[in-house]
């Protein structure tokens, strides 16, 4: 363990704890973007760099604006995003916490000794690609699905819904219940 | 005694503290995603211990679902304020048995 492992992973956990305790939602996200950057630092030093790039592009570059932005559209319409009023479930959440880490790191201990089952090759593209393309293909093509399914559920949920004086005469009739239209005639 | 294992635990149990302790539902979500990266950084110091690309694979399959999960987890809570003009998680409570 080097000078520059322990201080990775010291940033890491800071900037874990700035991320759950922040009292301004957008001091939360930046320590959020803070911590992954640490860590696409840390994969791309674990021979994983076509990761540690993806990393930066799609979670600090694209996920944590998208939640940027949704905290700037929540709070300039005066949205409440603190933390936990209840501060007595604090220490009780706190313990739990302390009891989860301390189950993964016994459980993860020892891990069984085991020879190298392939070569990294320093995690780029090129060593990546074969491994995504071949036994991975089929979940590949799954994630893509996931992805199209995802952007269309997006759109649909944030489709405003219509005030009754704007719909047309047409809508109107679909959407009131039939034995309506009957009494009024 | 892996430091990163260590490291990815620690971090995986405070995304599990803010979960209880956040209040609104987008600062729970921002806690869910530590907790993935978390899982993420354990498979990556899985591959590198065993030399495994498969590992380095599923850490880009959680990155590209995480993606599909942000884009309507936020459309979720865009879609609950505006119904309900407030995000807190304590105030849903339609579903209370």
């Amino acid at each position: 363990m080097g000078f520059w492992e322990i201080l990775a992973a010291a940033l890491l956990l800071v900037t874990a704890l700035l991320v759950v305790t922040a009292r301004n939602a957008v001091h939360a996200a930046l320590a959020l973007i803070a911590n992954f950057l640490v860590l696409a630092g840390v994969y791309i030093a674990l021979d994983a760099r076509f990761l540690g790039l993806v990393q930066v592009i799609v979670y600090a570059g694209a996920i944590v604006v998208l939640f940027l932005f949704v905290i700037m559209l929540l709070s300039a319409a005066q949205a409440d995003v603190g933390i936990n009023p209840l501060s007595r479930l604090t220490p009780v959440a706190a313990l739990g916490a302390i009891a989860l880490a301390a189950v993964l790191i016994v459980a993860t201990r020892n891990p069984p000794a085991s020879q190298p089952v392939g070569n990294l090759n320093g995690g780029l593209p090129q060593a990546i690609g074969p491994v995504l393309y071949g036994p991975w293909l089929y979940a590949l093509l799954a994630v893509g699905f996931l992805l199209l399914v995802a952007t269309v559920a997006a759109v649909a949920l944030v489709q405003p819904d219509k005030p009754l004086d704007a719909l047309t005469d047409e809508e109107k009739a679909r959407h009131t219940p039939a034995s309506k239209e009957e009494v009024r005639r | 005694m892996n430091l990163w294992l260590v490291t990815s635990a620690l971090m995986f149990a405070i995304g599990a503290f803010g979960v209880l302790t956040r209040r609104t539902a987008i600062l729970v979500f921002l806690s869910v995603e530590l907790m993935l990266n978390s899982a993420n950084l354990a498979l990556i110091a899985f591959a590198k211990m065993y030399g495994s690309l498969d590992a380095q694979t599923v850490a880009l399959f959680v990155i590209a679902i995480a993606a599909a999960e942000v884009a309507v987890g936020l459309g979720l809570i865009v879609a609950i304020f505006r119904r309900r003009e407030s995000t807190g998680v304590d105030e849903l409570q339609g579903l209370k048995g």
